[in-house]
């Protein structure tokens, strides 16, 4: 009981001294848990990749042994180099589509792949294969070809933790493109992310597109968020909600930009308003 | 002890980079408390208890979450199944079943209370119904499956010898 006890108050002060107190140490283990774990999932993630392509051309390569050996062991190899080859156009495409952003962005960026994805069904949060040595920081936001995709919440040397629009920790100021009306962007066990705040009898309609409104600080206006699914008015309620179809498929998201604009509280101080002050 | 920190280390890995594309409508089974559950039925309760406080810490570090939440339940989940160890029938397929199934549901509600606590309030049935009952499932027949595939192994090895 004695064990228990302590465990059981180890992990009550970790979640208080996090979430109350704001300290450091809790995010110096995790930073340190996560980095002592990091490098398996990378090379997990890599040589996962590759037993799927030699699962797949192992069945193809069957199905094609009851009819021909010798021609299935050419359709073999030429299937596997087809396979390689579509994969590399798809990834192609995909990046040159990730380039052709990167050169519209104003903001300097860094590229990055997926490596793994949250390891619970409470949160959504993905990691990806670069960290501070690439200069990635906490609040970064980051974004996908599609949308937006979220904010840097972790960083170790190599890799960054990226909290999703999706997630229930997740708070995004949004504007609905059409009326400019504005909300707050939060996602949901349940539903995918929903709009709350939403004044009631706002003018939302189903299908309109979700704009960042650039409140907040943390994300630049103007990035697609998603679109509206259905609004929901309950009775006696000060606000309405708004359930959202995020803009970036978030299941087979395998790239991302990270906007590398200094998050709001490493920004130099504004000459200007210092001297009115 | 080595073995569980060995067995940790590979479900970290598995649990990120792979499990994700097993999900379900967003929900993947969890293997941090397979193992957790797994071991804890084979030691004594206080030494489960540090299993599944290490277990929780690594999730935590993974996940969004705050660090400490799956340490919390986890830990807990580890002492009682530790505790009814005894009274369990762990090693045949339904009690498995029944242990990681139990074990599941507990861990969810305990996440959902300590998340409730800290980071604030939450509505309880939408959590159940999205998260908590649909992972206990998934978790106890995934759990299940992979739990008997060393019998299996060491049965079709003795067939064949």
């Amino acid at each position: 009981m004695l064990v228990l006890s302590a465990a059981l108050l180890a992990a009550f002060l970790l979640m208080t001294v996090q979430v109350r107190e704001q300290s450091d140490v809790p995010v110096a283990i995790k930073q340190f848990l996560l980095t002592s774990v990091s490098p398996l999932i990378t090379v997990t993630a890599l040589v996962g990749h590759g037993v799927a392509s030699v699962w797949y051309d192992y069945i193809d390569l069957r199905r094609v042994h009851r009819e021909n050996r010798r021609l299935q062991a050419e359709v073999f190899a030429l299937r596997r180099r087809i396979d390689a080859l579509q994969e590399g156009a798809e990834e192609t495409r995909r990046l040159r589509q990730l380039l052709h952003l990167q050169e519209t962005l104003s903001e300097p960026v860094a590229a990055a792949r997926v490596i793994g994805k949250d390891p619970t069904n409470w949160f959504r949060t993905l990691v990806i294969d670069k960290g501070s040595r690439h200069g990635i920081r906490r609040n970064m936001p980051v974004i996908a070809v599609d949308g937006l995709v979220g904010r840097v919440v972790d960083v170790t040397p190599h890799t960054a933790k990226i909290q999703l629009v999706t997630d229930p920790l997740s708070s995004v100021g949004i504007l609905v493109e059409r009326t400019r009306v504005t909300g707050i962007l939060a996602g949901d066990l349940a539903a995918p992310a929903r709009i709350k705040y939403l004044p009631l009898m706002a003018d939302v309609a189903v299908e309109d597109r979700v704009i960042t409104s650039g409140m907040g600080g943390v994300f630049p206006k103007g990035i697609p968020v998603g679109t509206i699914r259905a609004v929901e008015r309950r009775n006696g309620a000060l606000f309405e909600d708004a359930t959202v179809r995020p803009a970036v498929d978030f299941s087979r998201l395998e790239e991302v930009l990270v906007l590398r604009e200094p998050p709001p509280e490493l920004r130099p101080p504004n000459p200007v308003e210092g001297a009115r002050r | 002890m080595i073995a569980f920190l060995a067995g940790l280390l590979g479900v970290c890995t598995v649990q990120s980079s792979v499990v994700p594309h097993l999900g379900i409508r967003g929900i993947a089974p969890d293997f941090f408390l397979v193992l957790t559950l797994a071991t804890a039925v084979t030691v004594a309760p206080e030494l489960a208890t540090v299993m599944g406080f290490l277990s929780g810490l690594f999730q935590d570090a993974l996940s969004g979450g705050p660090l400490g939440l799956h340490a919390f339940s986890l830990s807990l989940v580890a002492f009682l199944a530790s505790r009814a160890s005894l009274h369990l029938e762990a090693d045949r397929l339904h009690g498995r079943f029944l242990l990681l199934l139990a074990g599941g549901i507990l861990s969810g509600l305990v996440s959902l209370a300590a998340w409730n606590f800290f980071l604030g309030p939450r509505p309880i049935l939408p959590a159940l119904e999205a998260v908590v009952v649909p992972e206990a499932v998934y978790t106890a027949l995934s759990g299940m499956l992979v739990l008997a595939l060393p019998g299996l192994a060491h049965r079709l090895t003795e067939r064949w010898s």
